[in-house]
C-alpha cells in the first residue's frame, strides 16, 4: 500500500475504529437506543447563571476563547465554545437577558455574530439584535484581555461564561469576573489553564467536558450517541496504554513496531 | 427555488466543512500528490480569507467605538484614542513601500515598539497580582479537596524557594515528586481525555452531525 504514509497507518486505523464506534452508536440511537449521559454540573448551571443575571438586571458575558478555528488542538475548543454560545444566546433571547460576546479572532467574529443574530431572528426578535453585543476587541492577546477586563469592570455582568481555548489571560479574566461578583462557568482543555479556572470560577468544565457540551445542551440523540462512541475510543486508549506499559516492561518492541507502521 | 435561497441553505456550510476537513485529514494519511496539491491550495485560500477577515475586525472596532463617541457613552474619550490609533496603524501599515508605508514605516514601528509592546508586557506582568489574589482565594481549607490544594501548593512554593530548600533539602524532593507523579498523572489523564474528545468532535463534524457552531444550531430557519 504505497499510497499510505509510513508511521501513520496505525493512527488511521485508530481513527477509523473510533469513527466506526461513533457510527455504530448513532445507528443504535436512530433505532431508539440512546445512551445515558451523566450530569455535568457546570453545564447544568448555565441556565441558573443566566437567570441570576436577569434577576440582577445585568448582562451575560459569553466568550468562546481566543483561538482560531484552524489550530489542530485549540480549534476544536473554539468550536465547542461556539456550541455553548449558541445555547447561551438562545437562553438569553428567551429570558430577555443582554448578551455580550467579546471576540479576539476576526475570522471567528462573523460566525459568533451570525449565531447570536440568528437566535434573535428565530425567536421573532430580530429587531432587538444589537450588532455591538458581539464585539471584536483586539487580535493581540493582552489587548483582548485588557479590553475584556475593562468591559467587565464597566458592565458588571451577572454571569460570565467562558468555554474554549485560553492561555495566560485566563486568570486575568476569571479573577476579574470573581471580583465583580459574576457567577462564572468556565471550561478549557488547556491543561496549564485549568487550575486557574478551577480556583476562580463557580463551575469549571475540565478537558473533554467542553467537547461534550454541545451534545449535552442540545440533547440531540445522535450527538449523545456519538459520546458513547467516544467512550469506546477512550477504553481503547486506556487498554493500549496498559498493554503498552506491560509489553515495554517485558522488553518487547511490538508496540513500537506497530506505531512505526 | 431562487439562488439567494439556495445559498442560504444550511447544507452548504456543512458540506464545505466536511470537504475542508477531509482535505486536511486525507493528505495526512495518504501520499496522493493531487490530493496534497488541492489541500495546499485550500490552505492558502483559508489564509487569504483570514487576511480579509482582519478588515471585519477593523470595521467592528470602528462601528462600536464610533457609536460610543457619537452617543458620548461613558469613557467615550478613550474610544476616540482607539479610532485614531486604528486609523494611524492601518494607514501607515499599508503595503505601499514606494510611499514609505508598510511595516517598515517609522511611525508604525514606533507605535508598535514603544506603545503596543510595552502595553502588552504590562498587562502580562499584572498577572502576578492576579495569581496572588487567586492563591488567597484558593488557599482556604474549606473541604478536603481544598486542603489538599493548600498543602501541596504550599509544599510546591517552599520546594522552589532556596530559603527553604537550603535549610530543609527534602522539600525540593517532595515538590519534585508532587510535580512528576500525581500532577503528571492527572495532567496526562486530562490530556488524553481532551484529545479523544477533540477527535470525537472532529468525527462528528466530519459526519455532519456537529452543528452547534452553525446558526440556530444547524437547524433550518
Amino acid at each position: 500500500m504505497a499510497f499510505l504514509i509510513q508511521g501513520r497507518v496505525f493512527g488511521l486505523v485508530c481513527l477509523l475504529f473510533i469513527m466506526a464506534a461513533v457510527a455504530y452508536y448513532i445507528k443504535r440511537a436512530q433505532a431508539g437506543v440512546v445512551p445515558k449521559v451523566r450530569r455535568i454540573p457546570g453545564i447544568d448551571a448555565i441556565d441558573e447563571s443566566i437567570g441570576r443575571a436577569v434577576e440582577m438586571g445585568r448582562p451575560v458575558f459569553c466568550s468562546h476563547g481566543i483561538a482560531t478555528l484552524r489550530d489542530a488542538t485549540a480549534g476544536p475548543q473554539t468550536i465547542a465554545g461556539l456550541s455553548v454560545l449558541n445555547y447561551v444566546a438562545k437562553r438569553c433571547v428567551a429570558v430577555g437577558a443582554k448578551i455580550v460576546v467579546p471576540v479576539r479572532q476576526p475570522e471567528v467574529w462573523p460566525i459568533a455574530a451570525d449565531i447570536v443574530e440568528t437566535e434573535y431572528k428565530l425567536a421573532g426578535k430580530g429587531a432587538e439584535f444589537d450588532p455591538e453585543c458581539v464585539q471584536f476587541l483586539s487580535s493581540q492577546q493582552f489587548g483582548f484581555s485588557s479590553s475584556y477586563m475593562g468591559l467587565m469592570m464597566r458592565d458588571k455582568p451577572g454571569a460570565n461564561i467562558m468555554v474554549g481555548a485560553y492561555w495566560a489571560e485566563s486568570l486575568q479574566l476569571s479573577e476579574t469576573g470573581a471580583r465583580i461578583g459574576a457567577m462564572q462557568i468556565t471550561g478549557t482543555a488547556q491543561t496549564s489553564q485549568i487550575p486557574f479556572f478551577l480556583v476562580t470560577s463557580d463551575y469549571c468544565l475540565i478537558g473533554e467536558e467542553i467537547f461534550s457540551a454541545g451534545a449535552y445542551l442540545t440533547n440531540d440523540a445522535m450527538l449523545i450517541a456519538s459520546l458513547a462512541g467516544q467512550d469506546v475510543g477512550r477504553i481503547f486508549a486506556v487498554l493500549l496504554g496498559l498493554l503498552g506499559a506491560i509489553v515495554m516492561t517485558v522488553g518487547s518492541r511490538i508496540f513500537l513496531d506497530l506505531f512505526a507502521m | 427555488m431562487k439562488m439567494g435561497e439556495v445559498l442560504k441553505r444550511i447544507e452548504i456550510p456543512i458540506a464545505l466543512t466536511i470537504i475542508a476537513t477531509l482535505l486536511q485529514v486525507l493528505p495526512y494519511y495518504f501520499d496522493i500528490p493531487a490530493l496534497s496539491s488541492v489541500a495546499s491550495t485550500t490552505t492558502n485560500a483559508v489564509l487569504l480569507i483570514v487576511a480579509y477577515a482582519t478588515f471585519v475586525g477593523v470595521i467592528s472596532i470602528l462601528l462600536v467605538h464610533g457609536k460610543r463617541v457619537q452617543r458620548r457613552s461613558e469613557g467615550w474619550h478613550f474610544s476616540i484614542l482607539v479610532v485614531v490609533f486604528v486609523a494611524i496603524m492601518v494607514l501607515t501599515g499599508l503595503p505601499l513601500q514606494e510611499f514609505g508605508l508598510g511595516t517598515n514605516n517609522s511611525i508604525f514601528n514606533w507605535i508598535f515598539t514603544y506603545i503596543l509592546t510595552p502595553l502588552g508586557g504590562t498587562t502580562y506582568s499584572i498577572l502576578a497580582f492576579f495569581i496572588t489574589s487567586a492563591a488567597v482565594r484558593a488557599f482556604k481549607a474549606r473541604n478536603i479537596e481544598a486542603a489538599i490544594v493548600l498543602v501541596s501548593g504550599t509544599l510546591m512554593v517552599m520546594g522552589n524557594a532556596p530559603i527553604f530548600t537550603n535549610s530543609v533539602p527534602v522539600l525540593a524532593d517532595i515538590s519534585l515528586w508532587i510535580r512528576n507523579i500525581p500532577n503528571m498523572a492527572t495532567m496526562r489523564g486530562v490530556m488524553i481525555g481532551a484529545a479523544l474528545g477533540a477527535v470525537a468532535l472532529a468525527v462528528r463534524t466530519l459526519m455532519g452531525i456537529e452543528r452547534g457552531y452553525l446558526r440556530g444550531g444547524g437547524g433550518d430557519e
